[in-house]
């Protein structure tokens, strides 16, 4: 990172959010641009987002280094920039402040893992995830994380925190910054505030054409009545909108004038009678574009959001506040105020002179630049006690219990005894030495190159082996850390996976060895074999959650899955392999268990995978994650069980 | 922000025998049309109880009244079978001190797994600081909890268990610790952390504890609420200064 200052070293700012300029423009990107330029005096500012072009990586934007992090398309309104938490990780150390513009998982995940801890992180908070809301169960652990974490919470409007209960939890981190725009760009000597123009029919509205936007509300209510509307943007929801526009006959009226620069916007706001924003989702938190409207002297019709929204222009003074996705009632205060010349001229006035006073550039760089000074100058300490506050548990939570409690054990295996560490994998190498030269016996195959893969599949089996024989008695175990201490039981499920994964991480030396001794060891191969890997151990867990649920239930299920797990043990290709016996038997062919070795196995050794291998793991997966939903929710009941 | 709110709660709870464990049985019986009825008793019957910051509530009554299993409905480990919890705040339950020790691991590896258990990052100052209150010798610290006396076990848990202040806590009876020298210094130690959390739940036998530290007392009697008692003058100040003038 270079740093483009004279002056003795600034403090130096890493904007983190998705998307930035030239790829996007609105309302955060517009807040992030102004931080960066009004800051620039006493913060060097670079920015670290997605995008979507394969072209420069580093490019330079008003003065900004950014660097662009390779994206390859949106998944769930998020990049899929699979290299982005890497080079957040990479790029933090570099930095004296962070500031992170929420909601953005991603980069919630990278702070989730505790990276950049030793750097002060500053959350503006811009919106709550409106969108795909089904997933926040899994988001918003994440993301309390990140605020318990953060120095300061900045939000444009204290209604903000009063409506989101995330944000209440850390009421006392949160400073309202309202954003504030710059009103010279809007003096023009010619347009007057109360300036109103001679038709009087003109309506405007700004913003990307997503849904949220509500512009489909706006287009319908232009169709009952005679006014004129323009809405400059670009997005998704476009061909929608010609469309709809098209449909209800309003192609004189109704004109999408797509994107529109900086000099451009601002005269058309000038020209304009009346500035809509018929936003429809809490996704809208401020609306800056409207703030820019009053600063060029028009009157507003806004929607009653729970946001910051009907609070900078407020009904009846500078705005005609409506209910949103209402369109009679936006066509009707739209008509209002485009019949009453004197109405516009007096809100219109209202409304620069609040611009002006309340929401001034100067104050929003003054409040910014205490922020992000008071970020950068508090002691660690503080910082680690106030996150020091215990939440309740979510799944983040569990699943480091989990891994404590394997730890733990883990632990515990090798103070109990001297020859501790090395007795398990002792034992593991005589079991495969001695396998390894039966099978020799017989059958005439090479022993030697077989015996890294054979050493391989008993660890594997071994692990699946033990996770799920110790899942049937894990509950029982942990009655009192259940019952006492209200620990969701899940976790010592997970404990059991852990626990398994890390002695089989300890056996895997034995293999290990002898696949470097032995094998014309390819490192591209072992890669390969990864994916298949991890479905094995995902698919180990699930079947261990439901079994050792199940024996916990009904305890005669326990000697039941023993004696299961040693037929399978036989008849699945675990110390022997297929092209050893008569041609694919049928037992074979419908074991699952063939399929679930299989999937690592041919990678490792250089074959290809059989896809029927891959759909009958796949298809195994799926069943046993639904059997693992069914048993989470019965798992609730468990404390009666033990 | 710190709040319980149980609505018309009822809790069945299963009384399983040994041939409810039974799988086999269960799916025989249902081929024989003999659906062995399994036992169920109503442990919590219709319970409504309010509390925000600064309730301090003792719950009293007979044997299996129902007292800790109110506590652990609260804490979530059984879920409510009638009606709604709804619990605001980090809920610390103290219902039995022994959950989660390992007795092979030695006394400061214990302390630091029962505190990540409890949601914290252990420290060399947090441990430190628990292992000061207890009055062992440093060199205990390396020693299996194996080894110890039952009286010095106890001081251990307790001491990590009353380590953090909690925003709701839920205590089945007070605890109390045998050894004489040091029940004094665990009850100061016990009032200070019910002093500072939000909202306070004791089950216990012993009403003139309630009457001292609770604000409330519900008496229970087979699941159901018998009565609410409002005790009138919140004597658990006056204790504390008690405390801190002696």
């Amino acid at each position: 990172m270079h740093h483009t200052s004279d002056n003795p070293r600034r403090p130096s700012v890493l904007h983190i959010f998705k998307i930035y300029y030239p790829d996007l423009f609105g309302g955060t990107l517009t807040v992030i641009r102004d931080i960066c330029a009004s800051l620039k005096d006493a913060f060097a500012s670079a920015v670290l987002v997605c995008s979507q072009s394969p072209e420069k990586r580093e490019i330079v934007v008003d003065d900004v280094p950014v660097e662009r992090v390779r994206s390859f398309g949106n998944l769930l309104s998020l990049p899929a920039a699979p290299t982005y938490p890497w080079r957040l990780w990479r790029k933090i150390a570099a930095h004296d402040l962070l500031a992170l513009h929420a909601p953005f998982p991603l980069a919630d995940l990278v702070f989730a893992f505790g990276f950049g801890r030793k750097r002060p992180l500053v959350v503006h908070w811009h919106a709550d995830i409106v969108t795909h809301a089904g997933l926040r169960w899994f988001v918003e652990p994440l993301m309390r994380r990140t605020l318990q974490r953060a120095k300061a919470i900045v939000v444009s409007d204290h209604v903000l925190v009063d409506n989101t209960p995330l944000l209440r939890e850390f009421e006392d981190k949160c400073h309202v910054v309202p954003f504030g725009i710059d009103t010279s760009g809007y003096d023009w000597p010619k347009i007057e505030p109360h300036h109103v123009n001679d038709r009087g029919r003109l309506v405007l509205a700004c913003g990307r054409l997503v849904p949220y936007k509500g512009f489909d509300v706006l287009v319908r209510a232009a169709a009952a009545h005679n006014f004129e509307v323009w809405i400059i943007g670009e997005g998704t929801e476009r061909p929608r909108l010609v469309q709809l526009i098209e449909e209800l006959g309003l192609a004189e009226r109704v004109r999408l004038l797509g994107s529109v620069n900086d000099c451009e916007r601002i005269k058309l706001m000038c020209l304009a009678d009346v500035f809509v924003m018929p936003s429809v989702t809490n996704a809208e938190t401020f609306g800056l574009v409207q703030l820019e409207a009053m600063a060029a002297g028009r009157p507003v019709v806004n929607t009653a959001l729970d946001t910051a929204v009907p609070r900078v222009a407020r009904h009846g003074m500078e705005a005609i506040t409506v209910p949103p996705g209402d369109a009679e009632m936006l066509g009707e205060a739209i008509d209002m105020l485009i019949r009453d010349p004197e109405r516009r001229r007096r809100m219109g006035l209202a409304a620069r002179n609040r611009a002006l006073t309340r929401y001034s550039a100067t104050a929003f760089k003054q409040g910014m630049e205490t922020v992000y000074r008071d970020a950068v100058a508090a002691p660690c300490e503080q910082r680690s006690a106030s996150a020091e506050r215990p939440q309740a548990p979510g799944w983040l939570d569990s699943v480091r219990i989990a891994a404590t409690l394997a730890w733990s054990d883990m632990r515990h295996r090798y103070v109990r005894s001297l020859l501790g560490p090395f007795w398990m994998s002792l034992q593991m190498a005589i079991v495969v030495a001695v396998l390894g030269s039966v099978i020799g016996q017989m059958s005439n195959a090479d022993v030697l190159s077989r015996l890294p893969m054979l050493a391989l599949s008993m660890t594997a089996w071994t692990f699946l082996n033990s996770v799920v024989l110790d899942a049937t008695t894990a509950l029982q175990n942990s009655a009192s850390l259940i019952r006492d201490r209200a620990l969701p039981p899940v976790i010592f499920l997970l404990q059991c996976t852990f626990r398994q994964g890390l002695f089989a991480l300890h056996n895997a030396c034995v293999p290990l060895v002898l696949w470097l001794i032995l094998s014309p060891h390819d490192l591209s191969h072992a890669l390969a074999a990864l994916p298949g890997l991890l479905l094995f151990v995902v698919c180990t867990f699930a079947l261990s959650l439901v079994l050792g649920a199940m024996a916990t239930r009904y305890r005669d299920l326990k000697p039941i899955i023993e004696s299961t797990l040693m037929l399978a043990f036989l008849a699945s290709p675990v110390i022997w392999s297929s092209d050893m016996i008569n041609h694919r038997s049928t037992v074979m062919r419908l074991n699952p268990l063939t399929h679930l070795f299989a999937v690592w196995r041919e990678p490792l050794v250089g074959g290809q995978v059989d896809p029927v291998s891959i759909v009958y793991v796949l298809v195994a997966l799926v069943l046993l994650v639904i059997a693992s939903m069914l048993t989470l929710v019965h798992l609730r009941k468990a404390a009666f069980w033990i | 922000m710190v709040s319980i709110s149980l609505h018309n709660v009822g809790l069945d709870y299963p009384l399983y025998g040994a041939y409810d464990y039974s799988l086999k049985r269960r799916l025989l019986g249902h081929l024989i049309r003999d659906p062995g009825e399994m036992r169920i008793i109503r442990a919590v019957d219709n319970v409504t109880i309010e509390a925000e910051t600064g309730a301090r509530i003792g719950l009293a009554g007979p044997n299996g009244s129902g007292k800790s299993t109110l506590l652990r409905l609260i804490a979530g480990v059984y879920p409510p079978s009638s009606g709604s919890i709804a619990v605001r705040g980090n809920v610390v339950p103290l219902l039995g001190l022994n959950a989660g020790v390992n007795l092979d691991f030695v006394a400061e590896d214990n302390i630091a797994l029962l505190l990540r258990i409890s949601g914290r990052k252990p420290t060399r100052a947090m441990i430190e600081e628990i292992w000061a209150f207890t009055e062992l010798e440093a060199r205990m610290q390396r020693v299996p909890l194996r080894m110890f006396s039952s009286g010095m076990l106890m001081r251990v848990l307790f001491a990590t268990a009353t380590a953090f202040p909690a925003d709701i806590l839920l205590l089945d009876e007070w605890l109390s610790v045998v050894d004489e020298n040091f029940a004094e210094k665990a009850q100061e130690r016990l009032l200070n952390l019910v002093s500072q959390a939000a909202i306070v739940i004791i089950a216990s036998h012993d009403q003139p504890l309630l009457r001292r530290t609770c604000t409330r007392i519900i008496n229970l009697d087979h699941g159901r609420i018998a009565s609410t008692v409002t005790v009138t003058s919140p004597a658990a100040h006056a204790l504390e200064l008690r405390e801190k003038r002696a």
